[in-house]
């Protein structure tokens, strides 16, 4: 059967490229993002803000999901073709 | 002598099939990986300042604590001490005016560096990066500190001077 991951590893190598960069500027994203969250985090804590601390932890752990979810597509390695010589 | 083909891969080559070249190299799918890795380390980390939230929350002080005597401090000048909890924090005690005394938490809000009374101008000025606050009230008058001084309630008893928590 046919399915996204077959045809992502038949595609030409410079679609997998395209979604590597992608997938890569959407994670350092995502990683912005929840540095942020952290950092206001640790400025609240100090201010006993319990509901911002609660809220940025739920945001912050959407988006590990979400980076640990954009891992899933990323694309095989480009096998070496048997029988080249390096 | 058996002549050595110089085409032929060597045995501890087929056996250890790894070139250094790409033991060492970061690709683009590891770093991709590790930016996921870093990422839920950042909501670990996230989560661990609410579970230290829920499992330390901060206390009013309790009781009321013995400073020093009225004689001790003369107008215009500030006098330091500590209460001891479960950390030691350090605050200072002001003689604003005859029957007027402040206690304040000395460490700047902004980056907790150890504040000072100004008497000239009625201000405590923090030295790091000249904040401002209110001698009177605490306020941050000028520069970068977000929040006022915390402070405590100065009770005089017969010349013994004591703080205790604010009452809001
Ligand atoms: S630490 Fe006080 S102003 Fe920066």
């Amino acid at each position: 059967m046919s399915d996204f991951r077959t045809s992502q590893n038949e595609a030409h190598p410079n679609k997998t490229n395209t979604l590597m960069t992608g997938i890569i500027l959407m994670l350092i994203l995502f990683v912005t993002i929840q540095i942020w969250f952290l950092y206001g985090a640790l400025n609240n804590a100090l201010e006993d803000n319990f509901f911002f601390a609660v809220i940025t932890f739920i945001g912050s752990f959407l988006f590990a999901l979400a980076s640990f979810w954009l891992l899933r597509y990323l694309p095989e390695p480009l096998k070496d073709k048997p029988g080249k010589k390096k | 002598m058996e002549q050595e083909d110089p085409e032929k891969i060597p045995n501890w080559k087929s056996d250890f099939p790894i070139q250094s070249k790409k033991a060492s190299h970061v690709n683009r799918r590891e770093f991709a990986k590790f930016l996921g890795l870093l990422s839920g380390a950042l909501a670990l980390s996230n989560g661990g300042i609410v579970i230290k939230a829920i499992a330390f929350p901060s206390k009013p002080l309790e009781g009321e604590h013995f400073v020093c005597h009225e004689n001790d401090v003369p107008v215009g000048k500030m006098f330091q001490f500590s209460i001891e909890g479960n950390k030691v924090v350090p605050y200072m005690l002001i003689h604003l005016e005859n029957t007027e005394w402040r206690a304040f938490e000395q460490k700047c809000t902004h980056l907790s560096c150890a504040v000072r009374y100004i008497d000239d101008t009625k201000r405590i000025e923090c030295p790091c990066h000249h904040g401002y606050f209110d001698a009177d009230t605490g306020e941050v008058l000028q520069g970068p500190p977000p929040r006022p001084l915390p402070q405590l309630e100065v009770v005089n008893k017969e010349g013994k001077i004591y703080v205790k928590e604010m009452k809001s």
